[in-house]
């Protein structure tokens, strides 16, 4: 008898992650930029937030730059951005 | 498959942080099936995951990076004899199927379970051939030196893979030269290439002959690291000339000590200067990596020839390192 096996990962569910509600309103909010550590990525999270702060007056920018661009963002960065941000944009910029 | 390895089939055996997804011994095994191994051969397509898998490697980078590195593994210890993995002639060509399948293996799971694929993950530019497999036993009777899983702190009864982020290999040949410090100029030469000169690793995969060589004239594994480190090197003014100075490698801590190493190196202010010939630049010595343990030193290949092999590492700045894990057997 042919057994067929699934070689992939489809089959198996992402581990259940609790998304952060939506903020009903971004005027005056705290916004995270979250560079994902690539040369260039402050540099276009910084025109975004110029172009958020004159639409939306931003209250407090919160800068995080991954230190290394092949791992995670460090749980204590994660922790600060979740604690302090409305909104959080991230980006990779080479 | 799975009862040639000491696994359950839910023991994680490689977690990828960024996409948090976990390759369990039951999708190595289907995958291994795929590649054509042999159960006596999962061993090592487990500890090869497990040393990826280590976050000091940092896989999602090399696996997904334009930079198209190969996934190198190299066997040492009792299991290359007992499973027939081959250090000899041809050892990164084709015609034995433990070398062949092992890191076909490995491949199939980061297309298979990390979504890997051309287009999608893998944002290769041009890849190269080693991604298909990249995996071969050190010839460790041919060394002049301990085997390298001896120097990397373990027993020579132990088995084990050490892992690299490796781009495509630099033939280096050399048949009319047996001095040490003739015979290496070529090897400091071709890890000195414009090409690939970064704050990177390197691996050198000594043919036997070579190894002899160095092995008759007394040179230890340190020694001819050292060698190799100090004149694998280039003026800062050439890579400018060539546009291998970024701008941004003037206002990274870690980039700037690979240029300029105690020296100040220009302010932060200076025009242009990652482009322009500063006066110095022309004294100023870039190295390959940041010293003598950046470099790989393996034996392998056939008795005959003076055909040895650099792989850099992956990526223009300082990549992941070399990890090594026991094969468990």
């Amino acid at each position: 008898m042919t057994r067929i096996l699934d070689p992939t990962l489809r089959a198996v569910p992402p581990r259940a992650a609790v998304r952060a509600p939506r903020p009903a309103r971004l005027d005056g909010a705290a916004l995270g930029l979250l560079a994902n550590g690539k040369t260039h990525g402050m540099a276009f999270l910084e025109r975004v937030a110029e172009h958020f702060s004159a639409r939306h007056g931003a209250r407090e920018i919160v800068r995080v730059t991954k230190a290394n661009a092949s791992a995670p963002v460090r749980p204590e960065d994660a922790a600060l951005l979740a604690k302090r941000c409305a909104a959080v944009v991230t980006a990779i910029g080479d | 498959m799975l009862a040639g390895g000491p696994w359950r089939a839910d023991e994680v055996l490689l977690h990828e942080p960024v996409r948090d997804r976990s390759v369990t011994a039951w999708h190595a095994a289907i995958n291994a099936v795929m590649a054509g191994c042999r159960p006596e051969y999962f061993p090592v397509v487990g500890a090869a995951l497990t040393a990826v898998g280590d976050p000091e490697f940092k896989l999602h980078g090399p696996a997904t990076s334009t930079g198209g590195a190969a996934l190198m593994v190299i066997v040492n210890g009792p299991v290359r004899e007992s499973i027939g993995l081959h250090a000899g002639g041809n050892l990164f060509g084709p015609g034995v199927r433990a070398n062949a399948t092992i890191g076909r293996a490995l491949r199939l799971v980061l297309l298979n379970c990390l979504d890997c694929r051309a287009g999608v993950l893998d944002q290769s530019t041009q890849g190269w051939a080693g991604k298909y497999s990249l995996c071969f036993a050190e010839h460790e009777a041919a060394s002049p030196w301990e085997p390298l899983h001896v120097a990397r702190g373990f027993r020579a009864g132990q088995s084990t893979v050490t892992v690299f982020a490796a781009e495509s290999g630099h033939n280096v040949l050399v048949h009319a030269a047996r001095e040490p410090e003739t015979l290496l100029v070529a090897f400091a030469d071709a890890m000195a290439a414009l090409g690939s000169l970064s704050p990177g690793r390197s691996v050198i995969v000594l043919a036997p002959e070579h190894a002899r060589y160095l092995g008759l004239a007394g040179w230890s594994r340190a020694r001819t690291q050292a060698w190799l480190y100090e004149h694998a090197r280039r003026p800062l003014a050439e890579l400018k000339r060539a546009g291998k100075v970024e701008a941004q490698f003037l206002v990274s801590e870690e980039m700037r000590r690979w240029l300029y190493g105690n020296a100040a190196g220009p302010a932060a202010d200076t025009a242009n200067a990652h482009a322009r010939v500063l006066p110095g630049d022309e004294t100023v010595a870039v190295h390959r990596g940041l010293g003598p343990d950046d470099i790989l030193l393996c034996v392998g290949g056939g008795d005959a020839g003076g055909h040895s092999a650099f792989f850099p590492s992956w990526s223009r700045g300082r990549s992941v390192p070399f990890v090594t894990k026991e094969i468990p057997l």
